[in-house]
Parts: structure tokens; C-alpha cells; sequence
């Protein structure tokens, strides 16, 4: 039986490294863990959390991290496959009962309208072998091509623009405590300080050195660390990010601060992107941003400067990402970095921070629906032939490319659309845009299957909900922001009703008669996914758990033979001349809507206490103390405008939906823009009010820059109904 | 077969449109002749000045690659002239002899610089001979003229107050030229501004090394320089500004004799409707400069308050792109899809940023009414529609200067003069037609030194001191009455300081803070 171990923290990309360690009994002293409240009293062993030396986290741990132990023994826990009844009261039933009702479920949808109508949602955070697998099963158990995942909301638009530009896309190109040594860091859209707090070491050598830059509509936590000499702050007015990198870059090109010898070197596309930026100077992007061209022109100057002095890097994150010019505001980025000549020189680079635990690797290996491992095309037809070998199969039973995310769940229940779904490792009731859309899409399928380890909002839906393993009760492998591959151990035994992703496909693909084989067992399947990805773009075929286990850095591309890549594009880019492509980006005309009628912009976050649909942190009573309840930041004078006051209940509404939530008056966010943390379901779900548009790209979401109209709750049922003040997660919980 | 585009003229709004439709020519639905006079494609005419005075370079302004376009199946000609259009026929006639066949044709002919009547200019507007040292500021060429000035130090006279006028100005004076701006009227931009923020900006113009000659009436140009160059601008009043070099800045005038000569109805530019289209020609086009949106309905709403072309580049771009779409829906979908589409949005008033780096200006809209002004307050303000409001703030002596011209909370008018966060809100206030907070202050505070550390540390003993942890000074406290005594101990007692390490600093001040209290 395990006895705690060495892994890593179960939350974010950072994967800060941690040691469970089963916890002395009760009697435990003043350890600095309150026991999770929670759980009163269960015989089961407790682990305690520490944090553990790593080059990530430097044994730093968020809050997060420190309390993720008290999940594992929740009285919230599912523990037993359950089956909602016809009095929509979901019932405990056998995992027999449960894999026929799949099985039958899955073959008469199928038979009545074809594979195509059974589709598979999955989830970044699940391991690699898990995200393999799932890809695996869609396509040979399910045969259907309608597979996609939650990372589409999350890392596409970055991945989108770093395959055009690189022809790769790894998050970081490079260890993360390259950072450590750089005299500017510009971070885009990116808040470090509540999504990956240890992170923010990293950026401790360039606040020192006067040259952190962080562009944010809102002061947030890390744009704070501007303060005091760390650097500037750049407030553009929301979805005008693209704008504004087109003036740094206008500014770079024409005061001669771009790094000719390496353009001519190492790009392509040069010229055409000089002539798209021409008509950005700084005044007029200005006029777009809000941001004083004063400070675009110091912006680039800076970046230049520390181009040359200590390096310089561009990181961005999911705020200039998730829009429907996000893979563009991406390009743009790079474009900027490939004129300062940053990517893969000695101390400069550009990078996009990785969200979920397993964000990058869950991007690589068939989870999406135009892909198959190793970072392949599902098109292409010689990685068609490649991993049809692997899996020992022929190639004409991989279907083609399926849809992505949002186009994914708008077909659920539509005529030639999604009429059975299996959902792993998301909760797409809370995190996907427009989230009342979604609900009444998972409300007309025939048949949902939801595998989580709590009644999370999007299991409530669920015709059944299987009970899966948690982090500390299980083995594999995750790929961190870094592109580094790290093991995740087994520190104690899962409770007995519950079961792994692995076994639950392995016993479906048998009862399904799918082709190849299916291990429940986590090495093994990593054995095979080295074997799919050789060859590809992500290469894992050069890692192995014995080398994990010892400690080693593996970053990939690590092909068999090799000792891996811990920085990308030293030799040249990963297209066929090794030349990175800079594509001219400008921004759509939805840029310059109207915010008439007294409309304002609707952006939509983080808070460091929780941790995407909240389903996990919102169950930990730590943090769920500190973090009851959405808040929607607004500025003091907005807020006056309306009457409203700090705590005041708030609505805030569109033609999608309407949230209701307190109102917490800050100067943080601009008077034009309101904020809202996306962590929290029901009235309070902020996806109720985001728009299901996409980028062209990417597929990805418009999360950033919804329309909205604010006001202070005043008729009496916009208020919640005495008896149920407290929303139903906080009641869960306390 | 695909129909025919002629495109006359090749500036930053035709580039614009050329860029839009190049999908379109890819595939072959439109084929694009492009006929630009200048012998270089297009390239960004607002920032000759910033050429002129040695910022940037003719590389990094061009907006398109005549090359590239030809590569991508698009004709274009350069330092080619159409010389009269052939209606009848629907050909143009080129300056090199040849006659191009055209299905639709866009007048992108642009304006060109307005030579003031002075003694010792020619006048006249098509073919101005310029003596040397005298100069506009509108191509390569004339950018050229005043980068040799402004690298050799020599004294530059800016006659015009105008937008450009006054970067070109500033930017010469920041490069080291000796320069003057001659303009008439007490304080320059004219009426776009008001006084007080004319007189503000006069001051700064001045801060800025920039001698400020207003209320000047000028009448010739003497040209007693080495080889008859010139030498000095003459004033009304007797006097004499002396310089090397004159920059004439005196506006512009749209390029309409081509659609006379072909008996196109003209205003002050090519008059067109919402659909960008000429009168009585619906297959000819005009965008930019040269075009003047007026629809020939008298009774239309829109077109009650139209002016002539704005001068500005901004709603050319807008009509380029806006046109585009409509092309390409004409030759995919014919002229009853074409009529359907969405007609050209109206324009709000325009927004000049001034580009200068010494001073910072924008304005926008009406700035005329003063908050006492009752009769200015109340026009338009029937049936229901809100008074205008006015907010100020001047402070002539630090060179700030802020109106807010409101109707119903929305921006009708701005001016802001050193205060860059405060103008770049506004403008996107404006843009946005966003309402703003009923507390104006709050705008004008942006700007203040207080804005830029949010940071300020407290003494309040529940503020959290270890964000990552969640953890007060208080408990830090507490740990430290218990008997820790370093960083390292109270990281293990409350994991203050676990995370991003960024507060060992703070917890360290709280330590010493007790022991130095238990010593004294």
C-alpha cells in the first residue's frame, strides 16, 4: 500500500512540486494545516501537504496547493457510480449496472443515428496517459470523431499562433528560471500573482531591474508589482490588445530598434509586417486602447533595451488569448518578439503561460479534434499511417477531424448532432461561454455520462456520474508549462467504490469490441503513447518512468537517443527553411464597438483562492471562507453612477443571461469595465453572460469583452429568497 | 468573367482597399487595376513629418509592395496620371497613351496641399512652382527637403496652425531646427479648440522650443537666400519672419477635377451617397479625401450636419474597407445583394491625437460652449433630448488644461492638454460613445502622482500580509509572540511566505518590529 510521496500539486500548470505525507494522528499539535472541517471523522489516513524543492516552485505552494490534501477524504465525495432516477434523484448502482447502461446507451444512439452522435468532452487536467487514452477510445471504442476538450477555452489560441509562427507550440520554450535573469519581462494579459503565485520568483529579477510591464485592464495583483520602480502598467480598455501590440511594434520598426541582423537570419515575412503596422503609431493606437502613447513608446523602447541588456521576454496569458482575434493578439505577440529577436536567443524569449495542470501536455496527444499524438494532424495522412501501426489497426477506421469545443457542445441534442456525451476532467456547465446555451444542450441529449470525483454542476446534469480517482490516488504523467514531462504518484488508495479513467475505458473498449488494446495500467499506456508521439512534433519517445523516477528533466521533443530539449529553436524553427513566419495581424472591427446606453465591458477571471469551475477549491472550506461568493469589481464612480455600493447586490445582464452577485467597489478596474471571477455556478456564473462567438483560428471563446449592463438590484425577487441565502455550494460545504 | 476595378489614385486609403479586395483577386472574381501618380506604391502620408524630421524612415512607411500586388495577379501602374475618364465608353485615359477599360472605378485621388496666396508664390493649384527654400509637406520628396533642414539646424518657419503644422513644428524644434509657427488668430487649431486650451497649448508650444507667432497676417515670401531661396516670410503689419526653410501648412483641398472634368456632380469633394457611390453614376465610387458623403436626399437625416471630407485618415480606411465588402458582394452576388448590405455607418466627429512627443493634446467634437453659456447649453436640446453639460479643469500654470462637453453623460466634445492618461480615456470614452461617471473628477485624477502606487503599505493588522497564503500580519504577529524569530520559523508556523517569497521582506519588518518594541 503507498505511504505517501513525492508529486506534484493538483491544480495549475506550474505543477509546484509537493510531498504528501500521511499525517500524525489527530493529536497532530499546531501543525499549520487546519484539518479540512469538512471531514469529522473517517478512519481513512490523511495526508499532509509540504512543499518540495523544484526548480518550478522552489518549494513555494499557493493556498491552493496547501489545502488540496482535504478533498480526498470530502464527505462530497461520489464514491459509487450513480444513476439519476426518473424523480431526478441520482441513485448508487453496480459499476456492472453502469458499464452495461454505457454499452447499450452508446450502441443504440449509434445505431439510430449514426457514431458521430456519441461525443467525448475532456479536460486538461486529466494525466497524459488519461488525455491519450481518451483520444484512443473516442476513435476506435466510440468510432466517432466528435472528440474535443476544455483546453479549447484555455491554450488553442496561443497553440494556434505558436504552430503558424514556430511550427511548434510548446507554452514555454524554455525552463522558466531562464526568467530569473531577465531585465524586462512584458506579461500580456497575465496574473501570475493569483493563478501560479510561486511563479512570480521568476519575476523578481526584472522588478529589481525596474522592468516588469504588465498589460491588464485591471491593476491586478501582479500588475501591482509595478509599483514602487518595478515597472509600468498598461491599461488598455478590454479586447484592444491587438492595437496595442501593433504600436509597441510600430514603435520598435520605426525608431529603429528592431533587430535587423536577426530578421534577415531567422524570419520570414518581414517586410508585409512592416507594412500592416504602419498605420499604428502610437497616438492613434491611443485612441483605440486608451493606453497614452507615451508609454507605448516606452514600452518598446524598454523591451528593446533589455533585448540587448540581460534579456528580454514576452509571456502571454489567457487574458489577451481568449478573444475571437485571440490567435491573432497571439501573432502579434510573437511578431513584436521576432522583431526585438527574442525566440531562441541566449537570454530573451517569448512564451504563453500555461493554464491547467496538464494544459500542455493534454494539448498534444488526440485530445482535440484535429489531432492524434505527438501533436499530429488527424489530416495528414502519414500520421494517419504512423499511429494506425501503433495502435495495430487500419488506418480507415480513425474517423476524420471533429468539431471543436463550442462547436462541439452547441450540436448536443441538434438534428446530426451529439446525442450521447462522455465528460472527463471538465465542468462545462460553469466554464464554457454561455453557459445557459449549454445547459439546455446537455438537457436534450439522450444519454450523459460525467466521471468527476464530486457532484460537480456539470455531473448534477448527468444521467450517470462515475466516481474517479483523485491526483494523490494515482499514477502518470503530466507536461508542466515548461513542456517538461512529471510524474504524478500514488500516495494512498483510493476509496473502494472508486475507479480510474484508465480502467473504466480499458473494461468499455472491450464491452464495445473496439480494435488494438486498452491498458488500465498507467506505465503501460505510456509505453505506447512514447511510441504514438515518436516521430511527431511532441516526441516523447525518448522518456520513460524509471527516468522520471530518478529525477531527470525531460523536456520534449525528447526522441529516443536524445537527452531532450529544454530550449526550443537554438537550431532554427520548426519549419521546413527553420525560419519562424511572421504573419500581419490587424485587429477585427469589432474592436471599435459601441458602449452606448450605458453599456460596459464585461471581462472575466481568476481569484487565487479557486481553480477553473471552482468544483474542487470551492469544496475546500480554507478557501472557500476566504472566497464565498463571485464579486463583481467595479469602479467607484461606475459604481456611483448606478447607486450602487460596496456589498450592494448587483445584477448584471445581456441579451444571454443575467448574473446576480455582490458588488465590491474597486479603482482597480477601469471605469468602463467591470469584473467578474468565473469560478462560481448558478446566478453567480459569470459564463451565463460570454458569448459563444469563436476565433476563426482557434476555436476559442470570446471570454474577455462580453457587452453588459449593470445595476443595483433593487425588486425584491432579484434577491434570493430567504432560507437559501447561501448559495448551494457554500451550503455544501459549511 | 470577372469584372474590372480601377482603382485612381494609390495612398493610404486606396492601399486599404487594394489589401481588402486582394482575396477577391486571388480568386478571380474582381480583377484590380491600381494607377498611383507617385512612382512609389502607397505609403503612410500622416507620418511625413515624423520622415521629415529624421524619426523614421521611407522603408518602414510604406503600406504596400507594388510587387507583391503584381505577384498576386493585381495591375498597378506607378508615376502613371489618369488623364480624363471616357464615361460613355467607361475607359480611363492614362498619361502613358494606353486607355483601361473599367467595370467600376473608385476615386481615391486623395487632396492636395492649399498654397496660400502670398507674393512670390504661383498659385496656382495644379501646378505650383515653388521657390526653393518653400515647401509643403504632403510626399517623399517634400519630406526629403525638410530633413536636410532639420539636419543641418536650419531656422524653420511653419506657416499654418493646423495639426500638421504643429507636429511638424514641435518635431523639428525636439530635432534641433529653430522653428516658428505663423498662424493667424490668437491661439492655433482654430475652432476645434477653445481658448483656454489654446492658450494652454500656445504655452507648452512654446516650453517645447517652438516660437509662437499668432495673430499674424502673412503676405509674401522673400527669397533674398543664396541662389533666390528664401529667406523670409513677410507679415501684414511690416515685419518679417526670417528663416531657410518655409513649410507650408495651410490645409488641403480634395483632388475633384478628374470627376469634373467628367461631369461628376462635386461639393467641396466628389459628392456620394451611403453607398460611397457618385451621383447618377452608380458604378463609380470615391473614398478618402477626395470624397464627400452627402446623398442627394434632401430630407436625409444623416446628411443634415455633413461637412466635407474630414482631412483625416481614420474614416477613409473605414469607407475603404466598408467599400470593399460592398464590391466583392456586387461582383459574387449582384446588385440586389449589393443593395441589401448595410450602408456605410455614419461617422462621428473625428479625433486628432496630435503626434508630437513634448506636448500632449487630443480633441474631438465641439468644444465651443463654456459651462455658463446658456444658449450654446440649450441648442438641441428639444423633444426630450438632454442639454449639453460642460466640466473644466484649467491649470495654466503646470500646462493642463481638460472640457468635457456631455450630452446625457456622453462625450459631444473633448479637449485635453497635458494630461495623456486623462485624453487617451476620453478619446475611448468618446470613440465608444460610452457614458461617463457622473463624478468627472475621476478622469481628471488619472494623471495624478497618487495613481501610480496603489501599493502603499498599511499598519492595518488584518491586512494580509502573504497573498499566496492568505495570511494577516496579525497571525504573523501571533507566531511571533509564540517565539519565532525568523522568516524561516514563521514560514513553518503560518505559511506566510511559502509562496512567491515576495513578502519575506514584510514579514522580516514585522519581527524586527517586535523585538525592537520587547528591547525598548
Amino acid at each position: 500500500m503507498p505511504n505517501g510521496a513525492d508529486t506534484h500539486c493538483p491544480y495549475c500548470a506550474l505543477q509546484c512540486a509537493m510531498t504528501l505525507t500521511p499525517a500524525a494522528s489527530e493529536a497532530g499539535g499546531t501543525a499549520a494545516a487546519p484539518a479540512p472541517s469538512a471531514e469529522p471523522a473517517k478512519p481513512a489516513m490523511t495526508l499532509e501537504v509540504s512543499g518540495r524543492d523544484f526548480p518550478t516552485n522552489r518549494g513555494g505552494l499557493c493556498r491552493k496547493g496547501w489545502t488540496s490534501a482535504s478533498l480526498l477524504h470530502h464527505n462530497g465525495r461520489v464514491t459509487e457510480p450513480m444513476l439519476k432516477g426518473s424523480d431526478g434523484v441520482h441513485q448508487p448502482i453496480s459499476w456492472d449496472q453502469a458499464l452495461m447502461l454505457i454499452t447499450s446507451a452508446v450502441k443504440e444512439t449509434q445505431q439510430h443515428y449514426g457514431n458521430d452522435a456519441v461525443g467525448v468532452f475532456g479536460g486538461g487536467g486529466l494525466t497524459n496517459e488519461k488525455a491519450y487514452l481518451l483520444g484512443k477510445f473516442a476513435r476506435l471504442a466510440l468510432r466517432t470523431s466528435r472528440i474535443d476538450y476544455n483546453g479549447r477555452f484555455c491554450m488553442s489560441s496561443a497553440a494556434a499562433a505558436g504552430n503558424r509562427a514556430f511550427g511548434v507550440d510548446r507554452g514555454l520554450p524554455f525552463p522558466v528560471t531562464d526568467l530569473d535573469t531577465a531585465s524586462v519581462i512584458l506579461m500580456l494579459g497575465s496574473n501570475v500573482a493569483e493563478t501560479m503565485p510561486p511563479f512570480v520568483q521568476h519575476l523578481q529579477g526584472a522588478r529589481d531591474a525596474g522592468g516588469l510591464i504588465v498589460v491588464d485592464p485591471r491593476r491586478s495583483a501582479t500588475a501591482a508589482f509595478t509599483s514602487d520602480g518595478g515597472g509600468l502598467h498598461l491599461q488598455p480598455t478590454p479586447g484592444t490588445d491587438l492595437a496595442l501590440l501593433l504600436g509597441i511594434s510600430h514603435v520598435v520598426v520605426h525608431e529603429g530598434l528592431a533587430d535587423a541582423e536577426y530578421i534577415a537570419a531567422n524570419t520570414s515575412g518581414y517586410a508585409a509586417v512592416v507594412r500592416s503596422l504602419s498605420s499604428f503609431w502610437p497616438e492613434r493606437v491611443q485612441s483605440i486602447t486608451g493606453v497614452p502613447a507615451n508609454l507605448i513608446r516606452e514600452t518598446a523602447r524598454r523591451l528593446a533595451q533589455g533585448a540587448r541588456n540581460g534579456g528580454s521576454y514576452i509571456l502571454s496569458g489567457r487574458g489577451v488569448e481568449q478573444h475571437v482575434d485571440g490567435t491573432d493578439t497571439a501573432t502579434a505577440a510573437i511578431n513584436l518578439s521576432l522583431l526585438l529577436g527574442l525566440p531562441g536567443s541566449a537570454r530573451s524569449g517569448y512564451g504563453t503561460l500555461t493554464g491547467q495542470g496538464n494544459g500542455q501536455g493534454g494539448r498534444e496527444h488526440g485530445q482535440k479534434a484535429d489531432q492524434l499524438p505527438g501533436y499530429r494532424k488527424i489530416t495528414d495522412p502519414a500520421a494517419r499511417a504512423h499511429v494506425a501501426g501503433v495502435w495495430g489497426i487500419d488506418e480507415s477506421l480513425i474517423p476524420g477531424p471533429g468539431l471543436p469545443a463550442v462547436e462541439l457542445l452547441k450540436s448536443l441534442g441538434q438534428p446530426d448532432g451529439v446525442r450521447c456525451l462522455f465528460v472527463h476532467g471538465a465542468n462545462v456547465v460553469v466554464s464554457a461561454p454561455d453557459t445557459n446555451a449549454v445547459v439546455q444542450g446537455l438537457r436534450s441529449l439522450d444519454f450523459l455520462v460525467v466521471c468527476d470525483f464530486f457532484m460537480s454542476e456539470t455531473a448534477a446534469e448527468a444521467d450517470l456520474v462515475l466516481p474517479v480517482t483523485q491526483w494523490a490516488e494515482e499514477e502518470g504523467t503530466l507536461t508542466n508549462l515548461e513542456g517538461r514531462v512529471i510524474r504524478r504518484r500514488r500516495a494512498l488508495t483510493p476509496p473502494p467504490g472508486v475507479r480510474s479513467e484508465l480502467w473504466l475505458m480499458a473494461r468499455l473498449a472491450e464491452m464495445l469490441e473496439a480494435p488494438s488494446t486498452f491498458s488500465d495500467h498507467p506505465e503501460t499506456v505510456f509505453e505506447e503513447l512514447r511510441l504514438a508521439s515518436a516521430g511527431g512534433l511532441a516526441d516523447y519517445s525518448g522518456i520513460d518512468y524509471a527516468m522520471l523516477d530518478r529525477g531527470e528533466a525531460a523536456y520534449w521533443p525528447y526522441p529516443v537517443g536524445s537527452t531532450g530539449t529544454p530550449r526550443l529553436f537554438a537550431d532554427g524553427f520548426a519549419h521546413a527553411d527553420g525560419r519562424a513566419v511572421m504573419v500581419p495581424v490587424t485587429p477585427s472591427k469589432r474592436a471599435v464597438r459601441s458602449f452606448a446606453d450605458g453599456s460596459l465591458a464585461l471581462a472575466t477571471g481568476r481569484l487565487l483562492e479557486h481553480y477553473q469551475s471552482g468544483a474542487q477549491t470551492r469544496r475546500v472550506s480554507e478557501l472557500l471562507a476566504s472566497q464565498p461568493q463571485a464579486r463583481l469589481l467595479i469602479h467607484p464612480g461606475t459604481a456611483a453612477t448606478r447607486g450602487i455600493a460596496d456589498g450592494d447586490y448587483a445584477t448584471v445582464t445581456n441579451e444571454r443571461g443575467e448574473v446576480l452577485c455582490r458588488a465590491e467597489l474597486s479603482n482597480s478596474v477601469r471605469p468602463d469595465t467591470v469584473f467578474l471571477p468565473f469560478h462560481f455556478p448558478g446566478q453567480e456564473n459569470a459564463n451565463r453572460l460570454t458569448e459563444a462567438a469563436t476565433d476563426p483560428i482557434s476555436g476559442m471563446p470570446e471570454f474577455k469583452t462580453s457587452r453588459v449592463w449593470v445595476r443595483k438590484a433593487v425588486s425584491t425577487q432579484d434577491l434570493i429568497p430567504a432560507g437559501t441565502r447561501l448559495p448551494l455550494h457554500v451550503k455544501e460545504a459549511s | 468573367m470577372s469584372e474590372r476595378i480601377v482603382v485612381v489614385g494609390f495612398g493610404p486609403v486606396a492601399a486599404r482597399l487594394v489589401d481588402e479586395l486582394l482575396p477577391a483577386v486571388r480568386t478571380g472574381l474582381v480583377q484590380l487595376l491600381v494607377v498611383g501618380q507617385e512612382t512609389e506604391a502607397a505609403y503612410n502620408r500622416v507620418m511625413v513629418a515624423e520622415l521629415g524630421v529624421g524619426r523614421t524612415t521611407a522603408e518602414a512607411l510604406a503600406m504596400a509592395d507594388a510587387a507583391e500586388l503584381e505577384a498576386n495577379g493585381v495591375d498597378v501602374r506607378l508615376g502613371v496620371k489618369v488623364k480624363r475618364i471616357d464615361r460613355a465608353r467607361q475607359n480611363v485615359v492614362l498619361s502613358d497613351g494606353t486607355a483601361e477599360h473599367y467595370d467600376r472605378l473608385v476615386f481615391a485621388t486623395g487632396s492636395r496641399p492649399v498654397i496660400p496666396n502670398l507674393t512670390g508664390l504661383n498659385p496656382d493649384p495644379s501646378g505650383p512652382v515653388l521657390p526653393a527654400g518653400v515647401t509643403t509637406l504632403r510626399d517623399l520628396r517634400d519630406a526629403a527637403v525638410l530633413h536636410s533642414a532639420v539636419a543641418e539646424g536650419k531656422r524653420v518657419v511653419v506657416l499654418g496652425g493646423g495639426v500638421l503644422g504643429l507636429e511638424t513644428a514641435l518635431a523639428a524644434s525636439e530635432e534641433g531646427a529653430r522653428t516658428t509657427v505663423v498662424h493667424n488668430g490668437p491661439f492655433p487649431l482654430g475652432r476645434s479648440i477653445d481658448r483656454g486650451s489654446g492658450s494652454v497649448l500656445t504655452n507648452s508650444l512654446r516650453a517645447g522650443g517652438v516660437r509662437m507667432a499668432g495673430n499674424a497676417r502673412s503676405t509674401g515670401v522673400e527669397t533674398a537666400g543664396p541662389g533666390g531661396s528664401f529667406s523670409a516670410l513677410l507679415l501684414d503689419d511690416g515685419s518679417a519672419i526670417d528663416g531657410d526653410l518655409l513649410v507650408l501648412s495651410c490645409g488641403v483641398r480634395p483632388r475633384i477635377e478628374l470627376a469634373e472634368g467628367c461631369g461628376l456632380p462635386t461639393g467641396a469633394g466628389i459628392l456620394v451617397d451611403h453607398h460611397l457611390r457618385t451621383y447618377h453614376e452608380p458604378h463609380m465610387f470615391a473614398i478618402g479625401d477626395c470624397a464627400e458623403v452627402r446623398c442627394p436626399d434632401a430630407a436625409c437625416v444623416n446628411c443634415r450636419n455633413a461637412s466635407g471630407p474630414s482631412g483625416l485618415v481614420g474614416p477613409g480606411w473605414r469607407q475603404a474597407e466598408w467599400l470593399a465588402e460592398y464590391l466583392v458582394v456586387l461582383a459574387r452576388d449582384g446588385q440586389a445583394a449589393a443593395d441589401a448590405f448595410e450602408p456605410l455607418p455614419k461617422e462621428k466627429p473625428g479625433v486628432v491625437v496630435l503626434k508630437a512627443r513634448g506636448v500632449n493634446l487630443a480633441v474631438a467634437g465641439d468644444n465651443q460652449a463654456d459651462p455658463w453659456d446658456e444658449e450654446l447649453l440649450e441648442a438641441g436640446a428639444a423633444s426630450g433630448r438632454a442639454r449639453r453639460q460642460i466640466s473644466q479643469w484649467a491649470d495654466p500654470e503646470h500646462g493642463r488644461y481638460v472640457k468635457m462637453t456631455t450630452r446625457g453623460g456622453v462625450l459631444e466634445g473633448l479637449v485635453a492638454v497635458g494630461m495623456p492618461r486623462t485624453a487617451a480615456e476620453l478619446v475611448v470614452l468618446f470613440e465608444r460613445s460610452a457614458e461617463l461617471p457622473a463624478d468627472r473628477s475621476l478622469l481628471l485624477r488619472l494623471d495624478g502622482p497618487d495613481q501610480l502606487d496603489a501599493g502603499a503599505t498599511s499598519n492595518d493588522p488584518q491586512r494580509t500580509v502573504c497573498r499566496c497564503a492568505g495570511v494577516s500580519a496579525a497571525s504573523i504577529e501571533d507566531s511571533v509572540v509564540e517565539g519565532c524569530s525568523t522568516v524561516g520559523e514563521v514560514s513553518k508556523a503560518t505559511r506566510a511566505g511559502t509562496g512567491c517569497g515576495g513578502c519575506h521582506e514584510d514579514i522580516k519588518g514585522i519581527i524586527e518590529k517586535h523585538f525592537q518594541a520587547a528591547a525598548a
